[in-house]
């Protein structure tokens, strides 16, 4: 058996206790979203496998551009190549939506970002599945015990949770209806674009390797960041604790303390 | 002088829990997953030893927190409060300067420096009373809260009650 299959299982293990903990937690213990992380999980080699390659093929068909020439082939469908993969993995993210019990969950912008949220941590264990299938096939890592592909673990144990935020996004752009589904849809391409540059900079070889390990730390952090605003701003009256707490003691303001 | 001080100084423990357990957890995972491949695949790389000068540093401090766990105490002296935490938090609050003493459950956010099931120390931000000192055996629930003009502060004293009298006492002597 390829060793990278123990570092996904080790993967999967690590990204599901990480992330399904933070959707535990964060809800306030809440366990009804957690079926959902079963939706996702094929989503991503559906896209890998069949709807990428194909959108690919047709467009070089059409525009007569030859299949394989790689960094020689014309800088548009570079540039295409780069951005078919959020073009169609942002969609595909929300497809389980179509089942009638998952849409009827989203009765709440808090309830869009943790039912996109789960959406996205899904596909990206499915994506992490994925990836370690596509080096299995590869015989230049034949050779590699399990513990070499500690880059594997980082950079997906990171993808599971940029994949929830930027799903999280469409979802909540989806809630609240009209044009929003659009800005949603065009936002989440457009963090997907940003959160694969590094990736696309060392494909083009604009970049060192070393930079390139160091630079998937940014758009992880960004992700961060916009995670916890949008969830700020969708937090409930009935997050609130101060209901619960109890006051010992308190200063009693004079004239002076005014 | 320091004798008296001694006594007039009054002790008070955190109330137990395991959160020395998840310092030790994160360390592991950290040797596991990062610092023991790393050696075990060589040093041939930059990307090796950018590695190992993060993760053994990182795993070190999670190791040496947790064997500080057992330090962490309450300190109320005359006329200030001190929390302890081995020799890496020393918070003093002036008694003079309390406003408010009070018990509340937090709200979590994603950002911390130490936040674990069982254990928050350093500055922590939280959802809906921001940045908060803390000094705790818990992370979010049954917080008591100690405010000054300034800062906030968290810390679990075992006996809550026992210790509220006696900051009150404290105060108002």
């Amino acid at each position: 058996m390829p060793q990278v299959y123990i570092m996904a299982a080790i993967t999967l293990v690590i990204s599901l206790a990480f992330w399904g903990g933070l959707i535990y937690f964060f809800t306030g213990h809440q366990k009804r979203y957690f079926w959902l992380l079963v939706l996702g999980l094929p989503l991503s080699t559906i896209a890998n496998l069949f709807l990428k390659p194909q959108a690919i093929i047709i467009v070089g068909q059409t525009f007569h551009v030859q299949p394989g020439l790689g960094l020689a082939a014309p800088v548009w469908f570079l540039a295409f190549k780069v951005l078919i993969t959020p073009l169609v993995e942002e969609p595909v993210k929300v497809l389980p939506l179509l089942l009638g019990p998952a849409w009827k969950m989203v009765t709440s912008k808090a309830s869009a970002l943790w039912l996109g949220f789960v959406l996205g941590v899904s596909f990206g264990l499915g994506e992490a599945l994925f990836v370690a299938y596509a080096v299995a096939q590869n015989p230049a890592y034949a050779s590699l015990p399990w513990y070499a592909y500690t880059g594997y673990f980082s950079e997906r144990l990171m993808a599971c949770f940029a994949h929830g935020v930027l799903t999280a996004v469409l979802v909540i752009g989806m809630q609240r209806g009209g044009q929003f589904i659009w800005f949603g849809y065009l936002a989440a391409l457009a963090l997907h674009l940003f959160m694969n540059a590094p990736t696309v900079f060392y494909q083009f070889q604009w970049i060192p390797y070393e930079l390139y390990n160091l630079s998937l730390l940014i758009p992880f952090i960004v992700l961060a960041v916009i995670f916890e605003r949008i969830r700020r701003g969708v937090r409930e009256p009935k997050d609130d604790q101060y209901a619960r707490e109890v006051v010992f003691w308190q200063q009693q303001y004079t004239e002076e303390h005014k | 002088m320091e004798d008296q001080k001694i006594e007039s100084t009054r002790f008070f423990r955190p109330r137990p829990s395991y959160g020395w357990f998840w310092l030790v957890l994160m360390a592991a995972i950290i040797i596991a997953v990062s610092i023991v491949p790393t050696l075990e695949v060589g040093l041939s790389s930059s990307n090796a030893v950018l590695t190992l000068i993060v993760c053994i540093p990182v795993a070190l401090a999670f190791l040496i927190l947790a064997f500080w766990f057992p330090t962490m105490r309450y300190e109320l002296e005359q006329d200030q409060l001190i929390l302890r935490y081995g020799p890496v938090i020393t918070y003093r609050i002036p008694l003079g300067e309390i406003r408010r003493i009070r018990r509340r459950n937090l709200g979590l956010t994603i950002w911390s420096t130490i936040r674990f099931p069982g254990i928050a120390l350093f500055r922590v931000p939280y959802a809906d009373v921001g940045n908060v000192k803390m000094c705790a055996t818990a992370a979010l629930n049954n917080i008591l809260m100690i405010e000054t003009e300034k800062e906030k502060y968290g810390l679990t004293p075992a006996d809550e009650e026992a210790f509220v009298a006696a900051v009150r006492a404290k105060m108002e002597s």
